[in-house]
């Protein structure tokens, strides 16, 4: 599904990634993990450029439009499937299949009740799961997230986890948290100053090992 | 989930269009759009092919007219900026804030027409008409770029050293690429006020476009035009800080004529010109409430109404405009090449002064509202699409972010519509300034009457309709503020300084 | 006049004045920089010379010019792109007949010009009825000398787009109510006043009730303009205007044509400040009349375009004064 070859990148003139060989198959659950800036956000962009067509994505910074809806905003996710006209009009005039539509997802999300409310009146855990409905909503076999259940709770994390790993067949995820990565990921990658130091199944890897070198 | 409507949240900012929006179409039973000329395209097809053969060669001295329109602006607009700096310091003085707004509630035609009749054909006349109004505006903008700044290091030091000192150590060098910016892009505003000064009797390049126009002499006319357009495109090659002071020192030499200054006039107009005629006859209260009453209710009142009537439609298509155009120069929807065409559309809108394009409407389309509000719109959008166009540029699209017309209404749109309202409101007292002023080309907004009772030499007539018009700027000028700071729109001094 | 108004005085004086030494300046020290070799001592002589020359000549032209300008200027009632071309000749005439330097002043509206009389900026004009009269009443003191021989006797004629099916009658056309009608400037005679006078009288309604738009096209050629394209169905317009056109082949007759004559009324004249005399000694008005009234040159008569001129009185005036009053032109 995806193939990178010592692949490299750099930023200002400092090198972000480097050396990267991987391989991912399809239907994989796969989490990096590592300190910020240890490179996972850009190596989750050079993935998305393998093939942006078939992915949906949940940016760290959300990419929420703050004055729309969240109904507008997890329909967005539907745009490139529906005719121009059909989006302009949904636009002005939220129509009923796509509200049936969204409020499904929503409801699985524990958001549904804030259906019609700007992006902008929301918490950000609420914006989060706003950004992972969006992504649902699209509906494609790969996910990339990066950090999809920073601002939650741990109950809500499991929830949009288990979520996340049920509805995509491939899910590659930007995480901190190493017990959900355990959890809910069949492999782990490890980043440190742009190298992979750990590339493991979860079933191989100890969680002490682990919390010594990436935890918080 | 079947009757969801009554949930759904519009925010006010829609609210507040689709009242504007309601507002404008309420005005277009009583605006006349008609097009009165016979056989609009043939004039059109004369326009269009005098450009293809620009000619300098009738005009009498077009280069004196590039100097002249070049030094009243460079006097106007400098003068303008020293004053203004100054009175931006004591710009918290309720009664300066009132006089500043007065005086830049009358438009810089206006002005010409007053001083026209105090220092005639003085140079004086065109100084203090761009000099007087750009003060006002230079105050209030230099106080908001002031207000907007950083204070603290100011505070810190305030005590330990004079004020000026501390002011020019702690908050000039903060502000002073906000004074720059604003400044130089006043410069290019004063260009183009000199040059439709002009079609009221300044030597500068209006004076002979607008006889050119008048005569239909197209050839004259896009020479004037493209004379024009350079000038302003070059403006960063010969506005030079370097170069300023020779062009202040030999600014005056170009604009002197042998015209002098009579005091008697001055004197004059103060006593007796502008003093209401039933109290230079000596007659009563009661007779001067008849004038005042006969005045208002049969050239003020149809004035205001077709002056806000032209402004409501001309912001509503102004918006429109808006929307449609700033694409053209924004990098999330155009190439490069795409976008230079863009940019070069949008610059010609741009600087061509709504005056002129109302004046090219009219000599096409015979006088009407239409021609008028096209012309307001089609320069006022491209200006706000200009900056909604770089505005857009900054916007943090996520990488899965849908394209064309889907991205324009889901992703871009609603992220800048606040903005896009800002911009529009501020402009709407602008649009109103100017609209009253299209009066003087035959469109019976309030300049219209300003400018009849100027031909008829009645200056008590004119200076109350140009105070009317003033006051309506003024109430309009609030509203937006209001609503402005409603729908918590700022613009911040980037913005302001653009 | 000293030299240094008078460099002020003309556009390219005042350029050669100032470019002349600092370019100088500045090729000198470009020069100094450069170093010289012999073929640039020689162009840098040609240079200097040359420079050294324009300076003479700037000054000289300024100098030799001592008595003070009489200035005049005439309401912009037609052609405006040629004003300055048609009144230079006239200038120049002038200037030879009273020996003492004569300027032509354009201005760009009626109100213009009477306020520069006004002001003192102009002492002598080329008014129309209404412009003069309202300026002698702000002046004081100021006379009508010289009238055209056609200005005894002046028309306006009301002229109609061929599509109206209007046709030349002898009484004054009332079927030309509810079309669109457009007068000269507002301050004219023959394009504003007298037409709505004519109007006034026979249809007895002001202009406003009477058509279905009113417009000022702004001078007599651009009336005759925007009626033969259409964008008014009816103007009037100055009757010397009409022919000096039809002359020169700018007037379409399929298009447009003359519906109806008005009666004869007295219209432009020169009007002088009574302090002339002061300025230029006793006599001065007569010396500037007479020398009105010698234009015989059909070159200069063309720019007004009259067939000569006679004496004038304020009194010739004073029916377009009571006229005025009577619409509420002047309080």
């Amino acid at each position: 599904m995806f193939h990178l070859q010592s692949a490299n990148a750099s930023y200002n003139n400092k090198d972000v990634l480097v050396d990267i060989t991987l391989q991912i198959p399809a239907g994989q659950k796969l989490a990096l993990i590592g300190h910020s800036g240890s490179g996972k956000s850009t190596l989750l962009k050079l993935l998305y450029q393998q093939r942006p067509q078939d992915i949906s994505l949940v940016p760290q910074d959300y990419g929420l439009v703050s004055s729309l809806s969240v109904f507008h905003n997890v329909y967005m996710g539907q745009l490139a499937y529906q005719p121009l006209w059909y989006n302009l009009v949904n636009l002005i005039k939220p129509l009923k299949k796509p509200l049936q539509d969204v409020e499904q997802i929503l409801d699985n999300i524990k958001l549904s009740d804030k259906l019609l409310e700007p992006v902008a009146q929301l918490s950000g855990g609420q914006q989060q799961r706003t950004a992972v409905a969006r992504a649902m909503m699209q509906g494609s076999d790969i996910l990339l997230a990066d950090e999809p259940v920073s601002s939650l709770d741990e109950h809500q994390s499991k929830l949009v986890m288990s979520l996340l790993c049920n509805d995509f067949d491939t899910v590659v995820l930007a995480m901190h948290d190493i017990d959900l990565a355990l959890t809910y990921c069949d492999r782990i990658i490890g980043l440190d100053h742009g190298r992979i130091t750990i590339d493991a199944p979860t079933t191989s890897l100890n969680r002490n090992d682990l919390l010594d070198i990436y935890g918080e | 989930m079947e009757n969801n409507a009554p949930i759904f949240q519009r925010p006010s900012r829609w609210k507040i269009s689709g009242l504007f929006i309601l507002i404008a179409l309420a005005c277009l039973p009583f605006a006349d759009l008609t097009i009165n000329t016979f056989d609009p395209m043939a004039e059109l097809d004369r326009l269009f092919s005098g450009l293809l053969s620009p000619s300098l060669y009738p005009i009498e001295s077009p280069i004196d007219a590039l100097l002249q329109t070049v030094a009243f602006a460079i006097l106007g607009v400098s003068s303008g900026s020293v004053i203004g700096f100054s009175l931006a310091q004591i710009f918290h003085f309720r009664l300066v804030r009132t006089i500043c707004a007065l005086i830049r509630a009358v438009h810089e035609l206006f002005w010409a027409l007053i001083f026209l009749q105090i220092f005639g054909l003085h140079p004086l006349t065109g100084l203090l008409a761009i000099g007087l109004p750009y003060t006002a505006t230079f105050a209030k903008v230099y106080a908001e770029i002031l207000e907007e700044g950083d204070r603290r290091a100011f505070d810190t030091i305030r005590h330990s050293s004079s004020f000026t000192s501390a002011f020019f150590y702690a908050r000039l060098p903060d502000l002073w690429q906000h004074f720059i910016a604003y400044t130089s892009y006043r410069l290019e505003c004063g260009l183009r006020s000199s040059t439709i000064l002009g079609f009221i009797g300044l030597p500068t390049l209006g004076y002979y476009l607008s006889s050119a126009f008048l005569e239909g002499q197209y050839s004259e006319v896009w020479a004037l035009l493209i004379l024009f357009y350079l000038l302003i495109a070059s403006i960063k090659y010969w506005v030079r800080p370097k170069l300023l002071p020779v062009y202040l020192l030999i600014s005056p030499f170009i604009i002197a004529n042998d015209s002098h200054i009579s005091f008697d006039n001055v004197h004059r107009f103060f006593t007796q010109d502008i003093i209401p005629l039933p109290i230079r006859n000596g007659q009563g209260i009661s007779e001067l409430w008849l004038w005042f009453y006969n005045l208002f209710i049969n050239e003020a009142l149809p004035g205001i109404v077709n002056s806000l009537v032209l402004t409501q439609l001309a912001l509503i298509l102004t918006g429109f405009i808006t929307l449609v155009w700033f694409p053209l120069i924004s990098k999330l929807f155009f190439a490069r090449f795409a976008r230079s065409i863009g940019h070069f559309f949008l610059v010609v809108m741009r600087s061509t002064p709504e005056y002129i394009l109302a004046f090219i409407l009219l000599t096409l389309w015979g006088p009407s509202m239409l021609p008028a509000i096209i012309a307001l719109a089609l320069h006022n959008g491209a200006i706000i699409a200009h900056l909604m166009g770089h505005y857009s540029d900054a916007l943090p699209l996520r990488l899965d972010a849908t394209k064309g017309l889907n991205r324009y209404a889901y992703e871009v749109v609603p992220r800048i519509y606040g903005q896009f309202m800002a911009f529009l409101f501020y402009r709407w007292e602008i649009i109103l300034r100017e609209s009253a002023i299209l009066g003087i080309l035959g469109i019976t907004t309030l300049g219209f009457y300003i400018d009849s009772a100027i031909q008829d030499i009645r200056l008590d007539r004119a200076m109350v309709l140009i105070i009317i018009t003033a006051l309506l700027n003024v109430c309009i000028d609030t509203i937006s503020r209001h609503i402005r700071s409603r729908l918590r729109l700022s613009m911040g001094p980037e913005i302001i300084s653009k | 006049m000293t030299a240094f108004e008078s460099i002020v005085r003309n556009p390219l004086n005042r350029l050669m004045f100032l470019s002349t030494p600092i370019t100088f300046i500045i090729y000198q020290l470009q020069l100094i920089k450069n170093g010289s070799n012999r073929m640039q001592s020689k162009l840098r002589r040609f240079i200097q010379s040359s420079f050294l020359a324009l300076l003479v000549t700037s000054f000289s032209s300024t100098v030799l010019s001592a008595p003070k300008t009489l200035m005049f200027s005439a309401i912009p009632d037609q052609d405006q792109t040629q004003l300055i071309k048609r009144f230079a000749i006239v200038a120049d005439y002038l200037s030879t007949k009273l020996g003492i330097p004569v300027k032509y002043i354009p201005v760009k509206s009626y109100s213009a010009a009477i306020t520069a009389f006004r002001n003192n900026q102009i002492q002598l004009a080329w008014f129309g009825g209404l412009s003069g009269v309202r300026a002698r009443l702000l002046v004081p003191g100021s006379e009508a000398i010289a009238q055209g021989l056609e200005d005894t006797e002046f028309r306006s004629y009301f002229i109609a787009h061929h599509s109206t099916g209007l046709q030349a009658s002898k009484d004054f056309p009332k079927n030309i109510s509810d079309k669109t009608f457009t007068f000269g400037s507002k301050g004219s005679t023959s394009g504003r006043l007298m037409p709505e006078f004519f109007i006034r009288e026979n249809l007895q309604k002001p202009p406003n009730d009477v058509f279905k738009r009113v417009g000022f096209s702004g001078n007599h050629s651009r009336t005759i303009a925007l009626v033969q394209t259409g964008a008014y169905q009816v103007g009037a317009t100055n009757y010397k205007v009409w022919e000096k056109e039809m002359k020169a082949g700018k007037i379409d007759s399929s298009k447009v044509s003359v519906i109806w004559k008005t009666p004869a009324y007295p219209d432009y004249q020169w009007t002088i400040r009574g302090d002339v005399d002061q300025f230029w000694g006793e006599g001065f008005k007569t010396r500037v009349q007479q020398a009105l009234l010698e234009i015989k040159d059909p070159a200069l008569l063309k720019s007004f375009p009259r067939s000569g001129f006679i004496k004038a009185s304020n009194n010739d005036y004073q029916p377009i004064l009571e006229t005025a009053r009577k619409i509420g032109l002047i309080d």
